[in-house]
Parts: structure tokens; C-alpha cells; sequence
């Protein structure tokens, strides 16, 4: 890093939009400076992926001096998460329960917050959460950009799928795609390589929700199941197994922002990596009032930099570009960056969960064990709600992520029972279980939102971010429609139920949050305009989930790729041009 | 006791804990059983010197054989593979409770320990060691039938007991590789699906 050069920008933030960010602009010859607030570790040694639970010093799980946040404590204690676990060296969010990823998740006291609950997982390393994210690599469509013009609610996309839908090719062909083609007017189909295959529980399935007009594909994973000639640090799909471990691949099948679009980025000699790198706000040129650079702190060393770029990205996360965005405040702008609208941290939204079905497949009960868990994932039970009718209780659409079969630790311990009947129960029967859980757009309000609290601050005195949010009755609404289907469907199926649960989780369990600084045509309603640009501040772009006008049912991170490629292509036309 | 009419346990406990008194001194009594009362066990004499004598473990060599019959009991030997004995899970549960933070857990298996003992004297006259397999299956199933019961120290000792032995069972080799015969770590050419789990002649 060269504190006396002005970069051609500045990405903050190194997960799936920073990198994409890195990856495009270095192609175009940029000279980009990413900051990455946390480490990069060692990421194989982390992961360990074929390391057996009995050769692991705790058996996989979380070393005894630290604890993860259970669901329970999620709803009993509000943040911060400050006293009560004295004991505990490092506390984490609930993702960081194994030996896996202890590192890869933030120590909770070191990264406080306040105000409403929410289960906020944040991953400060290379990479950031695409070190260990689920692989859900959906598309959207024009059911949800043009969401409004269909029920109503919220506002438009400034974009429709046509102008997206080169850059979802873009990010299949760089990044590699598992799926099977399904013509699905609301969940298009990516360029798909070698598809999983559905094992007999979801066949089942399938043909049963075939007579409901309702559809199962398999798992549509962002992992190269046939390998990328363009990429030396990925390997295809081994189908291995243990894919279920929440904690990455350490072969790199499953796409990860280091691997997938940093290193190849770093190899064209146009990007520089400053890990450890906390930044706290972007500066501004109080002449010219656009962007000149970022201030941030060493995490280590607590010493403060400035560095300078003609563009800066924020691609820190939804929450936390926000809160960047909100302490970057100046005399031109008392609100914080690119906030003349008020609306940066509004919009919030993001998944609910929570809702989920388990049953059982008694023709399976007894076969011989199979390689289940050797696929990047099982299902996905695509939206089947508010396309055609209108619900009478609730608007827009949820999906079914699920799965089945063997896994290394088997389903069904949680039966009733002990001894001989008991052990050869879960033996029989490992094979024959099926579940989903249910994911379920919580619609965009001005009125969920975070801002800055004004005393609460974290390990490097920079002021946490507080929450005002929380689900609303179109959510739980459309929660109880979840669990009734949910049951419907596997009856339908003519498995046994095993279990239904209509409890919602905590906000923020999806780790999907979005729209904090959504996108529009109009300066007084959202911040950005449809290429993830400041409307306030023209060489300043937030390229994240923050950007999102609604969150939409389908996973985020393909769209979040997707999107900032396309932003980043119009930010390197327009720098040529001489127009930031 | 027939499994067929389970005993009213919180009934019962009475009797086997008064019994238990007369026996091993009113000072042993661990009545009335609450969560949050810190552990009489550690106070116990018995409890005590055993710390003294060997500081590094949690179990001392009597109790850590009672939690190898117990697992074994809880996930036994059959044809088909060996038990937790076997798989060493008395070992894993020293471990965990060895490098526990929390007291509440460590007091739940020194007072569960002392309790599961007091029942099977009680019902057989004898302690857990001694008594016959169908004998420590019975004092198991008194808890396994009662398992809602959690207000109650030996209920919510059997179900860390349960836990705790799963945990251990099924991440250990015995219990990944001969029981489950789990086929998965290893490189596969092609994913399998539903069309190929049929057995092909190799």
C-alpha cells in the first residue's frame, strides 16, 4: 500500500461484492486498493473439510473457552452481548459453533451493537462470509424488480431482469454454477454446469409436488462441478461429503471471494491488499464535495491511515456499509455520505426463517448407506405464492431450501429413547429422513432501520451501529402459510411427519440483510441510482446487498455479484470518460 | 416394573431418597432438588478427596467406570457393531466435563452420578456397577419414561447422559465407520442419485 498514491479506487470491504468489485476493475486496467477490516488467515487449515471428528481435539465443535449465541439466547438477552459470559475467552454469533470457523467469525464484545435483537453473523477475514456461505446461487427476475407494478407495495428496481441478466451469465461462466434448467418464468435459470442428482426422498418429494403444480430442482450451488480452465486456485467438485459442516470447502469448489475473483486479481498486477484495515470513514474533498479517499485503522496496531483514491467502493456488507456511510459525516454532509435522501440504513430487510417440516420416507428405512452429503447441497423448492393468485393473508413469495439422506452425524439422535432398540433405530433409519426450512422476503420499510448509537462504541472507538427492526405482520402471516405448507407438501408426499415447526428465528438468522442504501430513479427516496452510484456524491458507489429496493425470496449473492459487475463496467466507462 | 406401566417417578424418588438416607447418612440427602442450588456433591466428602487425589480429572476411577457402564447401557454392543464402551465415550465425557466452563452442567453429572446409584439401590439393591444388564435398563427406563420431568436433577441428568453419549458415539470411528457405515469423505467421480443407490454387482 502507498500512502502517497492516489488509486485509480478504493474497495472496502473483500467478500462477494468487494471482490467482484477488485476482480472487474483490475480487468479494466484500474489500479484498486481493497481494505479488508480482518485478517487473512489460513484458510485450508481453517476449514479442514476431510478432517474426521475423531482426529479434531473437540470433536468439531467449539473449543470449551469460547460460545456461540444459541436461539434461546438470542431471544432471552439483547444486545450487546456484554456480560453474562464472563467465562468465555471469545463469544460468537450462532454460525460460529464448530472448531471451523472460530476464526472466521467476529468475536461478538469486540463488535458490539444495540437496540433491537438480531442475530447478526459478520465474518471480518479474507473473503469475508464467502468463506462459509450455504451456496444458494439463485436468480431474480422481473416478479421482483418489478414487484410493486405487480401488488403494490414498496417501490420498482431501477432496473428489469434484461438488463441484469448478461451480467447472471458473466458471474455463472467466471464463477461455475451447479443446476438443472426449470423455464420458470420467476426463478430463471443460469448457464448450469453438471448438475447434482436428487436422491429418493426428493424424488419423492418432487413427484408428489408435481401434482400440486409446484416445483423441486435440485440445490442450484455456486460450486464448479466441472472445474474452471480460467481459475488455478479452484478445484471441481470432489463430491465429498461433510458439505453440511457450516465452514467452507477447502478445495474451493464451492465459490469463495479469495479464491474465485481476489487471487486472479492480484495476478493482473492491478490490485493492492491491505488486510487488517478498519476503515472508518471516507473522506471528502470539501471543494469539489465528492469522494477523496478513506480513513482507517490498523486493527492491530490502532494506528490511523488516510489513503486517497479517485473512487470509492463500499462493499462492506449491507449493515455496515451503512454504518460507513452514516460516520462519514461532514460539514457538506451533516447526515452522513450520501444520505440527502435520510434513507441510508432504511429499507432494511432481508429473510425470514424459521418455519420447517422433517419427515421420513419408510420405504427407505433400512437400505444400505449412501454418499448423500457428497453434493454441494439437496433441494430447493422454488416460490409458488403470489404468482399467478393473490394470497388473501399476505404479499410476495417464500421458498424451501431442504435436503436428505446420510450425513457423517446422523439425523434422528433426538428420538425418544436408549439403548439396543434405540441405537439400531437411528441406524435404520439414517437414510430416510427428509427436511426443509423455509426462507420468506420480509417486505422493505422505511421503519425498520439502524443508525449510529450514540455512546455504545467498538474495540477501535468507532460508534456502533443500533437497530430499530423488526418482523412485521405480512411476515408472520406469511409464516403460518409456511408451516401449513410445509406439511401439506410432505403429506403430500406420503412421508411420515417427524416434526413441524412454525417458530420463527431470530432477525437476522438468514443472513441475508439487505436495501440500506437502496437503488432508484428518484434522489429524494433511495441513495443510489441504478449502477450502485451516489446520488449525492458521484465517485462514491455502495456495490452490496445494501443496494437492494426489496430482498425478494431467492438467496442474495448471485444478484449481488451480478449487480456490481454490471456497476463496475459502467464505473470504468465513466472514469474513462472523465465523468467521476 | 413393566415398561408397560411407567412408575410415578416423582413419587418414588421419595421413598428411594429417604431409603438412601437411612443408608449412606441424612447429610447425603439432596432434597428438595432445585435447578439453580449449587451442587451438594461438591460439598460431599466423597466428592471432595476424590479432587484432591487426582486434580487434573473431572471423574474419579469408580465414577468414570459407572459412566462407562451407563453409555454403554444408553448405546450397548449388538451384532451389527461395538458400543460406547468400545468406542472409548466414557473418555470423550471426562474430556468435555474436564474442560467445561459451566458449573451447572459439571454439578448435573456429580449429583446425576451419585442419584443413578441411590435408584438402583433402591429398585435392586445393589448399585448401577453391579447390577445385571436388565436391571440397569430398568433404573434407565424409570428416566427415559419420565424425560419431560427436566425439575428433576436425575432427569436432567439422563438427558446430558443421552446427549453427551450420542455426541460421542457418533463422531467417534466405531460410530461413524462400523455402525453408520458412513460413505462419505472420500472422492467420488460422480454424485449419486436415486437411479444409482440400487446395488450394481461390482
Amino acid at each position: 500500500m502507498d500512502l502517497n498514491k492516489t488509486y485509480d479506487a478504493i474497495v472496502v470491504g473483500s467478500g462477494a461484492a468487494g471482490g467482484m468489485a477488485a476482480h472487474v476493475l483490475t480487468g479494466h486496467g484500474l489500479q484498486v486498493l481493497m481494505l479488508e477490516a480482518g485478517k487473512k488467515l489460513p484458510i485450508e487449515q481453517e476449514l479442514r473439510s476431510m478432517q474426521w471428528p475423531y482426529d479434531n481435539p473437540y470433536r468439531g465443535e467449539l473449543p470449551p473457552d469460547r460460545h456461540s449465541l444459541s436461539f434461546n439466547e438470542y431471544t432471552i438477552r439483547r444486545p450487546p452481548y456484554g456480560p453474562g459470559w464472563e467465562k468465555s475467552k471469545h463469544l460468537h454469533s450462532y454460525i460460529g459453533d464448530t472448531d471451523y470457523v472460530k476464526n472466521i467469525v467476529v468475536d461478538e464484545r469486540e463488535n458490539p451493537f444495540t437496540g433491537t435483537n438480531y442475530a447478526w453473523v459478520r465474518a471480518r477475514c479474507l473473503g469475508g462470509k464467502t468463506n462459509i456461505w450455504g451456496r444458494l446461487a439463485l436468480r431474480l427476475s422481473d416478479y421482483d424488480f418489478k414487484a410493486k407494478s405487480r401488488d403494490g407495495y414498496g417501490e420498482d428496481w431501477p432496473i428489469h431482469y434484461s438488463d441484469i441478466a448478461p451480467y447472471y451469465d458473466k458471474v455463472d461462466l467466471y464463477l461455475g454454477i451447479t443446476g438443472v434448467k426449470e423455464n420458470l418464468p420467476y426463478l430463471p435459470d443460469s448457464i448450469f454446469q453438471r448438475p447434482t442428482k436428487l436422491n429418493c426422498a426428493e424424488v419423492t418429494l418432487k413427484q408428489g409436488l408435481q401434482k400440486m403444480g409446484r416445483v423441486l430442482t435440485q440445490y442450484r450451488a455456486g460450486v464448479t462441478s466441472d472445474g474452471l480452465k480460467h481459475n488455478q486456485y479452484r478445484s471441481r467438485c470432489l463430491g465429498r461429503g461433510a458439505c453440511e459442516r457450516k465452514g467452507g470447502c477447502d478445495i474451493h469448489a464451492a465459490f469463495d471471494s479469495p479464491t474465485g475473483l481476489i487471487y486472479p486479481a492480484m495476478d493482473t498486477g492491478n490490485l493492492t491488499l491491505r488486510t487488517n484495515a478498519v476503515v472508518r470513514e471516507v473522506t471528502v474533498d470539501s471543494q469539489t464535495g465528492k469522494a477523496s479517499g478513506v480513513h482507517f485503522i490498523d486493527s492491530q496496531t490502532m494506528k490511523d491511515y488516510t489513503v486517497r483514491a479517485k473512487v470509492v467502493i463500499v462493499a462492506a456488507s449491507t449493515l455496515e456499509s451503512a454504518r460507513l456511510l452514516l460516520l462519514s459525516k461532514s460539514r457538506l454532509y451533516p447526515h452522513g455520505l450520501g444520505n440527502s435522501s435520510g434513507h441510508v440504513g432504511h429499507n432494511f430487510c432481508e429473510h425470514i426463517m424459521g418455519p420447517s417440516v422433517a419427515g421420513q420416507a419408510k420405504d427407505l428405512v433400512g437400505k444400505a448407506p449412501t454418499l448423500d452429503d457428497g453434493r454441494p447441497g439437496g433441494f430447493y423448492l422454488t416460490r409458488f405464492r403470489n404468482l399467478a393468485e393473490k394470497h388473501p393473508k399476505f404479499i410476495r413469495g417464500y421458498g424451501f431450501e431442504g435436503g436428505s439422506g446420510h450425513t457423517m452425524f446422523p439425523r434422528g439422535t433426538d428420538s425418544h429413547g436408549f439403548g439396543a432398540s434405540f441405537k439400531e433405530e437411528v441406524r435404520k433409519n439414517q437414510g430416510s429422513y427428509i427436511g426443509m426450512g423455509a426462507f420468506g422476503e420480509v417486505l422493505a420499510r422505511y421503519e425498520n432501520y439502524v443508525d449510529l448509537d450514540p455512546v455504545v462504541k467498538d474495540k477501535w472507538g468507532i460508534p456502533a451501529l443500533r437497530f430499530h427492526y423488526q418482523f412485521g405482520d405480512n411476515e408472520h402471516r406469511m409464516a403460518e402459510d409456511m408451516k401449513e405448507t410445509a406439511q401439506e407438501m410432505f403429506e403430500a408426499a406420503g412421508f411420515k411427519i417427524v416434526h413441524v415447526s412454525g417458530r420463527v428465528l431470530t432477525e437476522g438468522w438468514s443472513i441475508h440483510e439487505l436495501g440500506t442504501a437502496r437503488m432508484g430513479s428518484d434522489p429524494k427516496t433511495s441513495v443510489l441510482n441504478q449502477f450502485q452510484q451516489s446520488h449525492d456524491v458521484k465517485n462514491l458507489f455502495v456495490v452490496d446487498g445494501s443496494a437492494f429496493v426489496n430482498a425478494s425470496c431467492q438467496n442474495p449473492t448471485w444478484t449481488i455479484m451480478s449487480l456490481c459487475w454490471r456497476s463496475c463496467d459502467y464505473l470504468a466507462d465513466e472514469l474513462r470518460k472523465g465523468n467521476l | 416394573m413393566s415398561t408397560n406401566d411407567p412408575v410415578n417417578l416423582k413419587q418414588d424418588r421419595r421413598q428411594w431418597l429417604k431409603a438412601s438416607a437411612t443408608v449412606l447418612g441424612a447429610s447425603l440427602l439432596p432434597l428438595p432438588a432445585v435447578p439453580a442450588e449449587p451442587s451438594q456433591a461438591e460439598t460431599a466428602p466423597l466428592a471432595r478427596s476424590a479432587e484432591t487425589q487426582s486434580a487434573a480429572r473431572f471423574f474419579t476411577s469408580s465414577q468414570h467406570a459407572l459412566v462407562e457402564e451407563l453409555s454403554e447401557s444408553m448405546i450397548p454392543a449388538d451384532s451389527h457393531s461395538g458400543g460406547a464402551k468400545a468406542a472409548k465415550v466414557a473418555d470423550y465425557i471426562e474430556q468435555v466435563l474436564r474442560q467445561s466452563l459451566d458449573d451447572n452442567q459439571k454439578s448435573v453429572w456429580r449429583e446425576g452420578l451419585r442419584l443413578i446409584d441411590l435408584m438402583s439401590q433402591h429398585y435392586h439393591g445393589k448399585s448401577f456397577v453391579n447390577a445385571s444388564s436388565e436391571e440397569r435398563i430398568a433404573v434407565l427406563t424409570v428416566l427415559s419414561d419420565n424425560d419431560h420431568m427436566t425439575d428433576l436433577p436425575e432427569v436432567r441428568f439422563f438427558r446430558e447422559l443421552k446427549h453427551l453419549t450420542v455426541r460421542g458415539y457418533y463422531t467417534s470411528q466405531i460410530g461413524i465407520h462400523d455402525e453408520l457405515e458412513y460413505q462419505g469423505n472420500r472422492v467420488l467421480t460422480e454424485y449419486v442419485g436415486c437411479d444409482d443407490a440400487a446395488p450394481k454387482p461390482s
